[in-house]
């Protein structure tokens, strides 16, 4: 009996099929994944939250990867101003919903992922039901709220939190682990009124670094590896090309995760 | 007489008021951003701490603004 972990279904099976084997097997060489590995990823499930810039290589690298289930939620239609970085979706695809552009590339990058595709917004009151088949949250939106909802919800389900986002050359990411590391309110915390703003400017490879390190942070988790950025930010500058990391404590003044615990000031 | 104190805030070397806090800071630097983060000599500090956490003389103080893009 294997024993319950995150991101794992329970009907965890026991070989790869020949075809797999050749399909994933230069990861399967990584000596952290093996088919051990493999076979978790393959009954891995992510909610990937946006399908835009971000959430264009989640989806992709995370399927191609032979994780078993995506859930994939968007609220958008393609638009040609995506184009520019959001690589699921092509020319051909305009006004397509992206969740319909993005279930097409993926079944044909990879028929054994089991693709999900929901057209709606995420909010607070769908947030929680939407994961409830799903053990890890790969967030890909583009404003602060939807990451509030999202950092709710994953607190509700002890679900983890792999935060990145971007703005032009610079981007970030961390992952929040409910109880154990600090949580998105934790960093920001909940404002009492959302404010409409421009969306930033946004630049392709930016948003690629951000969301791989997303991926090689939702891979950790489901192959049972510990996270890297739990109780870190991670910041990339594609101006200076400098990667720089904070230690992120929890915050025991949290509104949201209320750590009872003592705050140790430096 | 209160000397100015010398420190670094993102990355550029600063004169600044001898005690001053973080939150005084934040408006001398118009860094008011609402999501801003504020590492204090390599450590993240959280908002309610703003007020209270004064500098002292070759201190580091980086105002970091969140990127929400996606």
């Amino acid at each position: 009996m294997r024993r319950s972990r995150p991101g794992v279904s329970r009907n965890e099976r026991s070989m790869l099929t020949e075809e797999e084997s050749r399909r994933y097997s230069r990861q399967v060489a990584l000596p952290e994944i093996g088919i051990e590995g493999q076979l978790r990823l393959t009954a891995g499930r992510v909610m990937v939250v946006g399908l835009g810039g971000l959430g264009s290589i989640a989806a992709y690298y995370l399927a191609a990867a032979g994780v078993g289930y995506l859930k994939l939620i968007d609220r958008d239609r393609v638009a040609l101003e995506n184009l520019n970085r959001q690589i699921l979706h092509t020319t051909f695809d305009l006004d397509r919903p992206k969740t319909e552009s993005a279930a097409e590339k993926l079944g044909r990058l990879n028929p054994h992922c089991r693709i999900e595709a929901v057209h709606t917004t995420i909010e607070e009151g769908n947030a929680a039901a939407l994961l409830a088949d799903c053990a890890v949250i790969f967030d890909a939106t583009d404003n602060r709220e939807a990451r509030q909802v999202l950092n709710r919800a994953s607190l509700r389900r002890h679900a983890p939190f792999v935060f990145g986002g971007i703005s032009g050359w610079e981007g970030m990411a961390s992952t929040f682990i409910p109880g154990r590391s600090a949580c998105f309110s934790c960093l920001f915390p909940p404002q009492a009124e959302a404010i409409e703003s421009a969306p930033p400017p946004a630049l392709g490879p930016t948003a690629c670094i951000v969301a791989s390190i997303q991926c090689l942070e939702t891979l950790r988790l489901l192959i049972g590896a510990p996270p890297q950025l739990a109780g870190r930010l991670l910041r990339f500058s594609g101006l200076t090309m400098e990667f720089r990391t904070l230690q992120i404590d929890r915050n025991p003044g949290c509104p949201v995760c209320g750590v009872p615990q003592r705050h140790s000031s430096p | 007489m209160n000397a100015a104190i010398r420190i670094t805030v993102n990355g550029m070397p600063e004169e600044v008021p001898p005690s001053a806090t973080l939150a005084e800071l934040i408006v001398r630097f118009q860094e008011m951003d609402r999501d801003l983060i504020v590492e204090h000599n390599g450590r993240f500090v959280f908002p309610q701490d703003y007020a209270s956490i004064q500098v002292a003389p070759n201190d580091r103080v980086e105002f970091i603004h969140p990127n929400f893009g996606g």
